[in-house]
């Protein structure tokens, strides 16, 4: 198990090792950087007072401090994929006369290139520092993970909890007229985004005009350090408690179908007829019989679960401004801040390995057969 | 074919829910094409500054023309909805037609030739190792160059006409090579079906919203560059799709019939696969297509990858940030597009059942 477990880790290098290698190429390769619109930009700019030649200075050092005038990559072949250090030199053009373009020449940059050193960073554990901020890129992705991390795990457990009761409730016989009115009120809420929902909620609940019930925006105000760990946790819930219906209430439609059909076959099985003849109660049959063997497509759910919910939390973040990563994400997208880019994503990666590794740990443990099949 | 159309039809004339799911959908679908005729008061663009945040259906909003009300920049919210609409479906449509498209052919591809099935010579293997890198540099690398630097035709004719007599080389190459040495003659297998798999993969590996986030980062907002972007990060789900039913139908007997009675593997996979293919991916297709609106009005809203001129559901719904009392720039907009993904969702529901029944048979 453990050697199965540790072939597909080392699997994942490859992959991991590509996409960041692609997204790190990508994001420096596209025209237009984070300093090109800031500095060299005479509009729009906080250098809007100063000349052109103090703007291009300003650039010049900013690209030397952030390492952006090296070459991309070990080899580069001119005329464009050069960056030239001086941003006056920009009309430095092949000359019409010489046609030894129209060979491919290859020019070998050795180690001194943003790649090597942005993969060797890495290895070493070193993410570079932000564009935007100047910070370290650990520091920052750090500082806004826990907010996600619990924001997550807590709409994961609700939605799971609440999915298995209403299935539960929904698989007894009795209970007709529940799947009658929650099946196809669950397929309409399915069809609401994410956007409307929350923000629906956001002008529902919170709002002076309707009903003003919780708090929101952020994640509360300043809580001293004498308050209890409960009392903490309380301020918390509260503004937690929107972006947490949000999420519980967008994944609940999928997950509650996914459990209650596997429930449903599950009924269906011989073991369950057999439990019923011995004459258990239904509530027993169900609890104790049908719902463990169905539990098992549910490992996949979850596991699937987490990195989808990555990306449902960063609508909910951005409108609820819950600092996490999701919100992180957008605030370096909208800056263009690309080494906090690279990093989340490698995060995402790594976050979806783990999660796969968890899964394949937990079926072997749930289904001793599969845990045969693997050793 | 014509039994998708009979099942349609069937289906039309049994279930209300579907009747009213398409009848809704044509009509909007409609109204978004005739839009620019339509004498509305407004254009959605047009800021009229002094009815800032008006309430709809008040005495103030119908005074002033507008009957949904304004947002908070005075623009008119019906014109807004309506043209929201068009730009939804201007987008969605052909980037869920694109990703379709590949998807099917790369899907197909994968499970109708799987690892071993598609044999060619080396020589021509050869041919396109070599042939697909000249083309990328000499037809687009340099004449994109050529344009960016404004040197004029002359130089990407003279690196077109290279292009041209490198082909024609490699191609008196290759067949010569094929004429007198045998061993360019030995056929190889392309593992087709692992190069399909691995790049769904590794572009399912990061999820979609964030995969497309870090993306539209990386290009400047612009409509022709998202809807590319778009395909390019969709296509996998479809492709998976197509892969699947793909293998599956070519475990059944009539498509063993058609094979041994030797067809061509074009003419297999048009006459006698795709017709088979065509129900689930219409249910992929509904259904990708509400995910799309859901997730173009989300980008819109997070104003990443669109103009900010672009009129869109999602740029209406997020000027209700600047003042949560007005309500109505998020009932209305996002109404509607419960509504749209809610139709979609339901017809791709009621085909999931006609066709799933069919092919469980």
């Amino acid at each position: 198990m453990v050697v199965y477990l540790l072939r597909r880790m080392l699997l994942a290098i490859p992959t991991l090792w590509l996409l960041g290698t692609l997204v790190f190429l990508l994001s420096r390769m596209l025209p237009g950087s984070f300093g090109e619109e800031r500095f060299l930009n005479p509009e729009a700019s906080f250098y809007s007072q100063s000349s052109q030649g103090s703007r291009e200075a300003a650039f010049i050092e900013y690209r030397q401090r952030t390492g952006q005038h090296l070459p991309l990559f070990y080899f580069s072949f001119p005329p464009v994929s050069q960056p030239n250090p001086h941003p006056e030199a920009a009309e430095e053009q092949p000359s019409p006369s010489s046609y030894s373009y129209l060979l491919p020449q290859f020019t070998w940059n050795g180690t001194s290139n943003q790649y090597h050193r942005w993969l060797s960073g890495i290895l070493t554990g070193d993410f570079s520092t932000s564009y935007r901020t100047g910070q370290p890129v650990l520091e920052m992705i750090w500082n806004s993970i826990g907010n996600t991390f619990w924001l997550l795990l807590a709409a994961m457990v609700v939605t799971l909890a609440l999915a298995l009761e209403l299935s539960i409730l929904m698989a007894k016989k009795r209970m007709q007229w529940l799947r009658r009115l929650l099946l196809p009120s669950l397929f309409v809420v399915d069809s609401i985004p994410m956007l409307v929902l929350a923000l629906l909620l956001l002008v529902l609940l919170a709002n002076p005009d309707f009903l003003q019930l919780f708090p929101v925006y952020g994640m509360g105000y300043y809580v001293s350090e004498s308050l209890s760990i409960w009392q903490a946790m309380g301020q918390r819930i509260q503004f937690m408690a929107l972006p947490l219906l949000a999420l519980v209430l967008v994944n609940l439609p999928y997950i509650t179908n996914q459990v209650y059909s596997s429930l449903k076959a599950s009924l269906q099985a011989a073991y369950t007829r057999t439990a019923r003849a011995k004459g258990l109660p239904e509530h027993l049959v169900i609890r104790r019989h049908a719902l463990r063997n169905a539990l098992l497509p549910l490992i996949t759910i979850v596991s699937d679960f987490f990195p989808a919910l990555v990306s449902g939390s960063i609508l909910v973040e951005t409108i609820y401004a819950i600092p996490g990563i999701g919100r992180l994400l957008i605030e370096s997208v909208l800056a263009r801040d690309y080494p906090v880019l690279v990093a989340i994503i490698l995060l995402v990666l790594v976050v979806r390995i783990v999660a796969y590794a968890l899964a394949d740990t937990a079926y072997a443990w749930a289904d001793p057969r599969i845990k045969r099949k693997l050793a | 074919m014509r039994h998708i159309w009979q099942s349609i039809k069937s289906l039309w004339r049994s279930k209300w829910g579907f009747k009213t799911a398409l009848l809704y959908l044509a009509l909007l679908l409609l109204l978004a094409l005739v839009l620019p005729l339509l004498p509305l008061p407004y254009a959605p663009n047009y800021l009229d500054l002094r009815h800032p945040f008006l309430s709809p259906f008040t005495a103030a909003a119908m005074a002033s023309g507008h009957p949904l009300g304004t947002d908070g920049l005075g623009r008119d919210l019906l014109a807004n909805v309506l043209y929201g609409a068009r730009t939804a479906f201007l987008i969605s449509l052909p980037v869920m037609l694109g990703a379709t498209l590949i998807g099917v052919a790369l899907g197909t591809m994968a499970g109708y030739f799987g690892n071993g099935g598609l044999k060619q010579p080396l020589h021509r293997v050869m041919c396109w190792a070599l042939g697909v890198p000249a083309l990328l540099y000499y037809g687009l690398y340099l004449p994109l160059n050529f344009s960016k630097w404004d040197l004029g035709y002359r130089h990407a004719m003279l690196s077109m006409v290279l292009l041209l007599g490198l082909l024609i080389l490699l191609w008196l190459v290759s067949t010569g090579l094929k004429r007198w040495f045998p061993y360019w003659r030995k056929a190889v297998a392309l593992p087709v079906d692992k190069a399909v798999m691995r790049l769904t993969e590794t572009l399912t590996s990061i999820p979609r919203f964030v995969l497309i986030l870090v993306l539209a980062s990386f290009i400047p907002p612009s409509l022709p560059l998202l809807v590319l972007l778009l395909v390019f990060t969709l296509w996998p789900a479809t492709a998976r799709l197509a892969r699947a039913e793909m293998l599956r139908i070519r475990q059944l007997p009539y498509f063993e019939a058609a094979q041994s009675i030797g067809n061509r593997p074009a003419r297999l996979i048009w006459r006698h696969a795709l017709p088979n293919l065509a129900g689930p991916v219409l249910i992929a297709f509904t259904f990708g297509l509400g995910g799309l609106l859901a997730l173009e009005s989300s980008l819109s809203f997070l104003n990443i990858g669109v103009p900010a001129t672009l009129v869109s559901w999602g740029r209406t719904i997020s000027s209700i940030r600047s003042n949560t009392a007005a309500w109505w720039l998020v009932v209305f907009p996002g109404g509607m597009l419960s509504l749209t993904v809610l139709a979609l969702y339901t017809c791709s529901y009621y085909l999931s059942q006609v066709f799933s029944s069919k092919s469980s048979l």
